[in-house]
């Protein structure tokens, strides 16, 4: 199944006795936008770290643009396929804004200064900030940190971008300009996954919704049904919580 | 918004910066005033009473740069150590763990002294030892080996590495544990391997927290240097032994060999100061 570019099959995982996973199964097409949803705690965050590889499956299967996480020679190789924006943006401090979306294709792209910087220049324009090439992450605001850390993520040139929370630790000003960065790379047609609480996001560019409870997957709903086509009891009294 | 951004600039000045902006006068502080007491009190006593303090410094002059010699190079030694043992440390395969961590729990209870004179009266005995077991199997090495003869430099440097390393590792696994789980899962999350992100990531950003430690060890290394004048190298504390010995000028010697250690100790701990604050920079 080519158009699958994610396949997630019986994936469990476990922290000590904290069950964070259990047998979840999920399928992403390629340029299609799934947002996950659910209480905190639900396994969310576990999952997306499980589809790059950052915590290893306890059993069940990962496969990822056509190869299987648990066998895959060069995890590195996968990864640098799959972006990745965090909660905290974990930009790289001691770096410029530049540096830091030059770093990565130098390195493990194995591009030239000039071309890498070029790249960057033109991906720091497009999150909006190219005025900010040269500054340190500690001299940029939140939501300017998390476009430079959706640009990172870009630069590579992925195939999948995946979402953690990003803008759950911003200011309620700066969370406008990162979702609009997000919403235009989904009309690009990027495949994403992203766990978001941000209805707006939601409702203008997901194409499907996945409710996570308890290490499980409870149930999928597009945007528009998400009232209607939810039957589990779980759900309804998480969309009312956070739909005020 | 222009009051915004003065503000925020403001909060980033590097400490270098703040430091060239202060008046002259301030940067003159008690240290150079207690460095240069120092170094007046030396200069006093060799042109005021050249017998016996100028003959004093003349005899240990050798004897400092032994010290000096001894000191920078196991330094660089005690760096390369520290790292290794350091990512020892923090490895997730238990046999390099292990070893690692044998390696600096069984160093660091064992006292620098004792390790210097193993080293240079024992381990000759070990080395030999394995060379007679060796001489059906590999007679070249065997040879080699049976006829080791250690250099007391080679035998200061390598007790001072060993021991000091084992410190350093520790420091140096503090650095890189100081370091937020997010940076390393961001490198790898690009695609980057375990030791590209260690080196582009993680380092770059450990070493400034640990330069401090680091310095303090360099200085503390200084100092230790003196035992290695047990295992025959004529570093500064043995040819001020020399001295004391042919003269009987007890007081005198030895507190020359102290101020010595001062002026030595006074300058690097300032050279470190100053590399530290180059090297801060904005979080």
């Amino acid at each position: 199944m080519p158009d699958n570019i994610i396949e997630i099959e019986h994936v469990s995982k476990r922290f000590g006795r904290v069950v964070a996973l259990d047998d979840v199964n999920l399928t992403v097409k390629q340029g299609e936008v799934l947002v996950i949803i659910g209480p905190s705690g639900s396994g969310k965050s576990t999952l997306l770290r499980c589809i790059n590889h950052l915590e290893a499956v306890d059993s069940g299967h990962i496969v990822v643009d056509g190869i299987p996480l648990t066998q895959a020679e060069n995890i590195d190789k996968v990864r640098a396929e799959v972006g990745m924006v965090f909660q905290l943006f974990n930009l790289f401090p001691h770096l410029t804004a530049l540096e830091n979306v030059t770093l990565a294709q130098r390195v493990v792209r194995k591009r030239s200064q000039e071309e890498a910087e070029r790249i960057a220049h033109e991906l720091l324009a497009k999150v909006g900030i190219p005025e900010k090439a040269n500054a340190y992450p500690a001299q940029l605001s939140g939501g300017q940190q998390q476009r430079v850390a959706i640009a990172r993520a870009l630069a590579m040139q992925p195939k999948i971008m995946m979402f953690d929370e990003p803008t759950s630790a911003l200011d309620p000003e700066m969370i406008k300009e990162v979702l609009d960065v997000m919403l235009d790379l989904a009309e690009e047609g990027m495949t994403m996954v992203v766990v978001s609480h941000e209805m707006g996001f939601v409702k203008a560019a997901a194409h499907r919704i996945a409710f996570m409870c308890d290490g499980h997957i409870l149930e999928e709903a597009t945007p528009e049904g998400l009232l209607t086509e939810c039957k589990e009891e779980r759900t309804k009294q998480f969309l009312s919580e956070i739909l005020i | 918004m222009t009051s915004d951004r003065i503000i925020r600039e403001t909060k980033t000045l590097l400490p270098a910066q703040e430091a060239e902006a202060r008046p002259l006068l301030q940067r003159f502080d008690r240290w150079w005033l207690l460095f240069a007491g120092v170094l007046l009190m030396v200069f006093l006593l060799v042109t005021r009473r050249p017998d016996p303090y100028r003959r004093i410094v003349v005899f240990l002059e050798d004897g400092i740069r032994v010290t000096l010699g001894i000191t920078v190079v196991s330094f660089l030694f005690i760096l390369l150590a520290g790292l290794v043992g350091g990512l020892g440390r923090i490895s997730k395969n238990p046999l390099i763990n292990g070893i690692a961590s044998i390696y600096v729990e069984v160093v660091r209870g064992v006292p620098l002294l004792v390790q210097l004179l193993f080293i240079y009266y024992a381990s000759p005995i070990v080395i030999r030892g394995v060379g007679k077991k060796l001489v059906d199997v590999w007679p070249a090495v065997a040879e080699l080996l049976i006829n080791i003869k250690l250099n007391p430099f080679v035998a200061a440097v390598g007790g001072l590495t060993i021991c000091y390393g084992a410190y350093m590792s520790e420091i140096v696994r503090a650095g890189i544990e100081s370091i937020p789980k997010g940076q390393m899962e961001a490198a790898r999350s690009l695609g980057m391997s375990y030791f590209q992100a260690m080196r582009y990531i993680i380092l770059p950003q450990a070493v400034r927290v640990i330069l401090p430690p680091v310095g303090n060890e360099f200085v503390a290394l200084l100092k230790d240097s003196s035992l290695v004048s047990v295992v025959a190298v004529a570093d500064m504390t043995r040819r001020g032994r020399e001295f004391m010995a042919s003269t009987f000028l007890a007081l005198e010697t030895w507190m020359m060999v102290a101020l010595l250690y001062l002026v030595m100790t006074l300058f690097f701990a300032r050279v470190v100061a100053y590399i530290e604050r180059k090297m801060s920079f904005a979080r």
